[in-house]
C-alpha cells in the first residue's frame, strides 16, 4: 500500500504540494488527475526519490521514503512520459542494459518482453520503432525489476489509438498480476476506463479522492446543452448560445426551448444533461 | 552495474558517426595538412650552429678539436656571452687516453628547432669521431698491448659521447613535431560532442532520472562516463602518433620521432584526457540543449586551442601571449608533448604539467557532479 500523509514541498515561495494526503490500495489502479502545475510531477519525483519532501510522511509497502528510498526503488518503477531509453541501441541492448543496472532476473526480463509484445522487435534499433512500439519498450523497461508498484506518467501522450488501447489493456493486466498502479493522465476517458479510484489535485492540494463509480454518479449541475444542426435563424431566437450550434438551458426550461426551436425549424442533433462524465466533474471542481 | 554502464556508453559513442569523425578523422587530417603545409617553414638546408666552447681539458687535442669546429662550415664558435644556441663543455682529461672516456656537456641555450638539434648532434658526432679516430690510429702505431688497453677506454658509443641539458628556452619544433601534439590535444577535447549529446539526451528524456530511480548514483554515473572516454582518448593519441610516424613521411614531410619516454607519454595522455573529460562533463551538465553544448564546447575548444598554441605555435607568439597561453590546459598538454618529442622528457619532466591537467580535470568533474546533483534534486 502507498500512503502519503500531509506532504508539503515548496520551491522558494511556491508550494508545489500543500499538505497532500493520498491512500492507494494494494493491487488497485489509482488515477491521479490534475491540470499542469497541479503537483503531479512533483509527487512522482518524490515517490522516485528524485526530490525530498519538506514535511509529511510517505510509506511505500512498509518503507519510509525518507530512510529507505533505495529499498523503495527496488520495488517500484516509473514509466516516464518521455521515452527514457537509448534510441541508438537496439531493443535488446536497451533491455539488457536496464536489466543489468537493476540485477533483473531472467524471468522478469522475459515477462516484460512478453507483456509488451516485444519478442519480434528485439534486434531492431529503437529509433526505428513506431511511436506505439517505443511506448511499449518504455513500459517494458519499467517492469524489469518486477515492481510491486508502478507509476505511469501520462504514458499515452502522442500514441496512436491502437497502441493506446494495447497500453491500457496491458495496465489492466498488471492489476491481474497484483501490481499496484498509480496512473496520471490528461485523458479522462483513460482514467474512466482503467482506474478503480481517482484523486483530483489542484495547486498542490487534494480536492477529492473517491472511487471512480462514486465520482461518475455525481451530477453537479442541472445544465442542459442542446446541440442543433447549423441554422441561420438560431442567433435571432434570443436563446443563450455557447457557439453557433449549441444552446445552453436548464432542465426546467428545456421544453420551451425545444418548442421554440421546432417552431423555427431548427433541427436538434443531440441533448446533453448535466456533468455525467469525469471530465466535466473535473472541470467543475477545479474551477 | 558499472560494466553495463560502460558498455552502454561505448555502444552509443561508436554508433555516433559524426562524433567519430570529429574525434579521429578531423585531427588526423589536420596533422597531415598542417605538417605538409608548414614544412617549408622548417627547411633545414644550409644550417649553421652558433656554439661556444668551454675547454676545461686544455689539452693539445681539445684545442685542436675547438679549432676544427671553428673551421667547419656547420659551426660558428662564438664567445660565451654572445647569442649562442649551444654551449659545449669539454671536461677535464677528456682527451687523456689513459683515463676512462668522459662525456662532453652540451647545454642548449637558445631557440632551436627540434630536428635541428638532431642534426647538430649528428654533425658534432662526426667531428668527435674524427678526433677520436685520429687518436686511435696514433695509438695503434704503438705496441698492440698498450693499444688494446687504450682502445677499451675510448668510447665510440653515440649515447656515451655527451650529456645534454636544456635551459628553459624554447626548442622550435618541426612542422610534424608541432602538428601532431597540437591536433592530438585539440582532438581529445572534442569528446565534448558525443559526451554532451548523450548526456543531454539522457537528461532531456528523463533517462537520467530513470537511472537515478534505479539507484544509480551521480558519482557512479559520472565515473561510468569517464572510463570509456579515457579509452577513446587513448586510442586517439596512438592513432595520431601513428599518423605522425607513418603517414606524414609519405607526403615528403619529416616523420615524427618519439625521443622521450613512452611512460611519460602515457602519464601525460591520461592526465590530458582527464582534463578534456572534466571540461566536457562540465559543459554537458551545464548546457540546456545538445546544440548549446556543442556550440559552447566548440567555441571553448577553439579559444583554448588558439590561446594554448594549437592554432598558432607558441614560439612565434609575443611574450604577452605566451604568458596568456599558460592559462589554457591545451597549452599544458602541448608543452608536455613537446618536452617528450623535443627534449627526450621522462616522467619527471612531464610530472608538473600532468599534475596540472589531472587536477584541472578532477576539479571540473567534482563541480559537474555538484551541478548535476543540484539539477536532479530540483527536477531540472
Amino acid at each position: 500500500m502507498l500512503k502519503v500523509s500531509n506532504v508539503t514541498k515548496s520551491y522558494g515561495d511556491f508550494k508545489a504540494l500543500d499538505s497532500l494526503s493520498l491512500e492507494v490500495q494494494e493491487g488497485s489502479v489509482f488515477g491521479l488527475l490534475g491540470v499542469n502545475g497541479a503537483g503531479k510531477t512533483t509527487m512522482l519525483s518524490i515517490l522516485n526519490g528524485l526530490i525530498d519532501i519538506d514535511d509529511g510522511e510517505i510509506d511505500v509497502f512498509g518503507f519510509d521514503i525518507k530512510k529507505d528510498i533505495k529499498e523503495i526503488n527496488k520495488i517500484s518503477s516509473i514509466i516516464p512520459q518521455h521515452l527514457a531509453f537509448y534510441e541508438n541501441l537496439s531493443v535488446k541492448e536497451n533491455i539488457d542494459f536496464f536489466a543489468s543496472i537493476q540485477y533483473a532476473s531472467k524471468e522478469a526480463i522475459e515477462k516484460a518482453i512478453e507483456i509488451n509484445s516485444l519478442q519480434s522487435l528485439l534486434s531492431q534499433k529503437s529509433s526505428t520503432l513506431s511511436g506505439g512500439q517505443k511506448r511499449r519498450l518504455n513500459i517494458a523497461i519499467g517492469l524489469l525489476n518486477d515492481p510491486k508498484i508502478i507509476y505511469f506518467d501520462e504514458p499515452t501522450v502522442g500514441v496512436d489509438p491502437k497502441s493506446r488501447n494495447e497500453i491500457l489493456d496491458s495496465i489492466s493486466d498488471y492489476k491481474k498480476l497484483g501490481i499496484t498502479v498509480l496512473y496520471t493522465s490528461h485523458y479522462m476517458n483513460e482514467i474512466e476506463r482503467i482506474c478503480d479510484e481517482v484523486a483530483i489535485i489542484d495547486k498542490g492540494k487534494l480536492i477529492k479522492q473517491d472511487k471512480l463509480d462514486n465520482l461518475l454518479s455525481n451530477r453537479v449541475s442541472d445544465k442542459v446543452l442542446v446541440e442543433t444542426l447549423y441554422s441561420k435563424r438560431l442567433p435571432s431566437l434570443g436563446l443563450k448560445l455557447l457557439d453557433d450550434t449549441v444552446v445552453e438551458t436548464s432542465q426546467n426550461d428545456l421544453a420551451s426551448v425545444l418548442e421554440e426551436l421546432a417552431k423555427h425549424e431548427v433541427f436538434i442533433k443531440q441533448i446533453r444533461y448535466g456533468s455525467s462524465n469525469l471530465e466535466k466533474y473535473f472541470l467543475e471542481v477545479t474551477q | 552495474m558499472f560494466r553495463a554502464m560502460i558498455k552502454k556508453e561505448f555502444l552509443l559513442v561508436l554508433r555516433d558517426r559524426h562524433a567519430l569523425i570529429a574525434l579521429f578523422i578531423m585531427p588526423a587530417v589536420f596533422i597531415l595538412i598542417m605538417s605538409v603545409a608548414l614544412k617549408e617553414q622548417f627547411n633545414q638546408d644550409a644550417i649553421t650552429f652558433n656554439v661556444s666552447v668551454i675547454d676545461q681539458d686544455k689539452s693539445i687535442s681539445s684545442k685542436k678539436f675547438v679549432r676544427k669546429l671553428d673551421k667547419a662550415n656547420t659551426f660558428n664558435v662564438l664567445k660565451e656571452d654572445e647569442e649562442i644556441q649551444i654551449l659545449i663543455t669539454i671536461p677535464k682529461d677528456y682527451y687523456d687516453l689513459q683515463k676512462k672516456s668522459q662525456k662532453l656537456d652540451l647545454l642548449v641555450k637558445g631557440s632551436m628547432k627540434g630536428d635541428l638539434l638532431e642534426i647538430f648532434k649528428a654533425k658534432l658526432l662526426k667531428e668527435v669521431m674524427d678526433a677520436k679516430l685520429k687518436q686511435m690510429s696514433k695509438e695503434i702505431k704503438k705496441t698492440s698491448f698498450q693499444a688494446s688497453k687504450t682502445m677499451k677506454k675510448i668510447s665510440l658509443d653515440y649515447e656515451k659521447l655527451y650529456n645534454i641539458k636544456y635551459e628553459k628556452t624554447e626548442l622550435i619544433p618541426s612542422s610534424t613535431q608541432q602538428s601532431v601534439p597540437s591536433w592530438i590535444v585539440f582532438g581529445m577535447f572534442f569528446v565534448i560532442i558525443p559526451m554532451s549529446t548523450i548526456f543531454i539526451n539522457e537528461r532531456k528524456q528523463n533517462t537520467l532520472n530513470r537511472l537515478n530511480s534505479m539507484n544509480v548514483s551521480i558519482p557512479l554515473l559520472t565515473m561510468a562516463k569517464i572510463v570509456p572516454y579515457l579509452v577513446i582518448n587513448h586510442i586517439q593519441v596512438w592513432i595520431m602518433l601513428g599518423v605522425g610516424v607513418f603517414v606524414v613521411p609519405l607526403f615528403d614531410t619529416p616523420a615524427l620521432e618519439i625521443t622521450g619516454s613512452f611512460m611519460a607519454l602515457e602519464v601525460l595522455s591520461i592526465a590530458l584526457s582527464l582534463s578534456a573529460i572534466g571540461l566536457s562533463v562540465l559543459i554537458a551538465v551545464s548546457a540546456t540543449s545538445a546544440e548549446q553544448a556543442t556550440t559552447i564546447g566548440g567555441i571553448s575548444n577553439i579559444l583554448l586551442g588558439a590561446i594554448g598554441g594549437v592554432m598558432v605555435p607558441k614560439f612565434i607568439m609575443p611574450d604577452s601571449m605566451k604568458e596568456l597561453s599558460n592559462i589554457s590546459p591545451m597549452s599544458w598538454g602541448l608543452d608536455g608533448f613537446l618536452d617528450i618529442f623535443l627534449r627526450q622528457a621522462d616522467i619527471m619532466m612531464v610530472a608538473y604539467n600532468s599534475a596540472l591537467l589531472a587536477t584541472f580535470g578532477v576539479v571540473l568533474l567534482m563541480v559537474s557532479m555538484l551541478i548535476l546533483q543540484i539539477r536532479t534534486s530540483k527536477g531540472l
